[in-house]
């Protein structure tokens, strides 16, 4: 039985990187990464888990940043926007996302991006139904959706052309 | 948005949690998966002053027993039920109704208990009280419904996805409390009481769900309807378990079940009735889901008309009972 109450220093491994800081037991781990961290990219929507803009990689599994306690987030290895490319070289999933026209005023692009990647993680080939499974939840107000979906199948044809 | 102060306490194990829970020195919540609490605790509905955290719990993997029955954690996500090979072989319409809650990212922080002790909803309810609807409702402690101006009492609706599927299966929970521990049928946790849809005493945490053994002549199947997956909460969400005779043609005994229709699940034991001791036709189907529209009066809810959801409710029960016995043409 551990009890939080009021400041307390936790450890948190974001993108690769051990971070000590000191957290209240009701900050979300959307409010540290966005107030404390600088990383802006995990975005703020709804706060309340309807629209996945601020979902974040936890273990490699997609979740929700404004539904998880930062205290909540010690053990595991959490991955955002910021820490998907590696110095200016973009991912197969950022690129696909520029080149289908799926960003417009980016809002969701992180969440979507994020989710995409863990999908292709675990499926390389989703058909569109999958694809639509794997990103219910995402609320996009410009895209219409379609340009992303074909962005993550363009992402999809890119990656399995590049491993055969 | 952010959250109200409050401290927070993480336990190692269940039991440790029911006398933390039983004991309470301030307000008390628990907290499992957290996506229903801290929307709740976003809202200002749930004013815990320590939060009796389960997230450093781990849930344990599921476990088929000598009889064929099959125990499930509490604290599995609903992503790992979904996704578990133990159920989707041996209860698919539960792994069917795990995958249907809510989005992804939900399903992959969500527990299977946390599930299954949601409060009940309202679209006048859940949502902030800062600046309309402030005078509280029925549910918030006061005497009045923003829903029906004239109602006399709440309309709170419960929306859970995986009770039907488990109430269609006759599956018990284990119930961890501080006077001692049993299961109990998972009907008998619902009260159908809008205020306290849920039966739970104070420190009684349900820690287990177990389902009977699967017959061989079982079919089953799920069917959930909102107009924005992953986005809502069901419309209207029906189970079916259909029990087979040898010939695989005839119907021993049906459990049907219905979520999102009522202040807990509903099942329609006339509709049940009309499926059991006869041959699946289409005729039987049609009887069966009209007779499930005629005594089930649904609750309207989040802008679906009474009328709306009945024939809803037709139409999936329909669904469901043609998508069970689907298998059987090939067989």
């Amino acid at each position: 039985m551990v009890e939080y109450t009021g400041k307390r220093l936790i450890q948190l491994n974001i993108n690769g990187e051990q971070f000590s800081l000191a957290v209240e037991p009701q900050e979300t781990l959307l409010e540290v990464l966005r107030n404390q961290l600088g990383l802006t990219g995990t975005k703020d929507g709804c706060g309340t888990g309807e629209c996945g803009a601020c979902t974040v990689l936890m273990d490699g599994k997609p979740q929700l940043a404004c539904l998880l306690l930062a205290i909540d987030c010690q053990q595991v290895k959490i991955t955002t926007i910021e820490g998907l490319s590696t110095g200016r070289q973009l991912t197969s999933v950022q690129e696909a996302f520029l080149e289908e026209g799926a960003v417009q005023c980016g809002f969701c692009t992180p969440g979507m991006v994020l989710a995409t990647s863990a999908l292709l993680t675990e499926n390389s080939r989703p058909s569109e139904k999958e694809i639509k499974k794997a990103l219910e939840g995402h609320l996009c107000r410009c895209t219409g959706y379609n340009k992303i979906i074909s962005a993550v199948q363009q992402a999809s044809a890119k990656m399995t052309r590049n491993v055969t | 948005m952010r959250l109200p102060k409050f401290s927070c306490v993480k336990v190692a194990s269940v039991e440790e949690a029911s006398r933390l829970l039983a004991q309470p020195d301030v307000e008390t919540c628990l907290s499992a998966g957290g996506t229903e609490l801290l929307p709740r605790m976003k809202y200002g509905l749930s004013r815990p002053q320590k939060l009796i955290s389960l997230k450093g719990v781990a849930a344990e993997a599921p476990v088929l027993g000598e009889d064929g029955s099959i125990q499930l954690h509490a604290l599995m996500t609903l992503s790992a039920v979904a996704a578990s090979h133990l159920v989707q072989e041996n209860a698919p319409v539960l792994a069917a109704a795990a995958a249907a809650v809510g989005s992804n990212e939900i399903r992959n922080m969500a527990t299977l208990g946390g599930n299954l002790c949601q409060d009940s909803r309202c679209l006048y309810y859940n949502q902030p009280h800062d600046f309309q609807f402030t005078a509280p409702c029925f549910k918030r402690g006061g005497d009045q419904c923003y829903f029906i101006p004239a109602g006399k009492k709440c309309r709170a609706v419960f929306m859970a996805d995986t009770a039907p599927a488990l109430i269609s299966l006759g599956a018990n929970v284990y119930v961890v409390g501080p006077v001692g521990s049993g299961s109990i049928p998972l009907e008998k946790l619902y009260s159908n009481d809008p205020l306290r849809p849920v039966t739970l005493a104070s420190g009684e945490i349900l820690s287990r769900i177990i389902i009977p053994a699967r017959p061989m002549q079982r079919v089953e199947a799920f069917a959930k309807f909102s107009w924005r997956p992953g986005f809502e909460f069901s419309a209207v969400s029906v189970a079916v378990v259909l029990d087979l005779d040898e010939d695989r043609q005839t119907c021993r005994s049906a459990r049907l079940s219905v979520g999102s229709i009522a202040a807990g699940p509903l099942r329609p034991l006339k509709a049940e009735a009309v499926l059991a001791g006869g041959r699946l036709s289409d005729k039987v189907i049609t009887a069966a889901a009209d007779q499930a529209a005629a005594e089930i009066h649904p609750v309207p809810h989040h802008g679906y008309s009474r009328v709306y959801l009945t024939e809803c409710l037709r139409a999936q029960v329909r669904r469901v009972l043609h998508s069970a016995i689907g298998p059987l043409a090939k067989t």
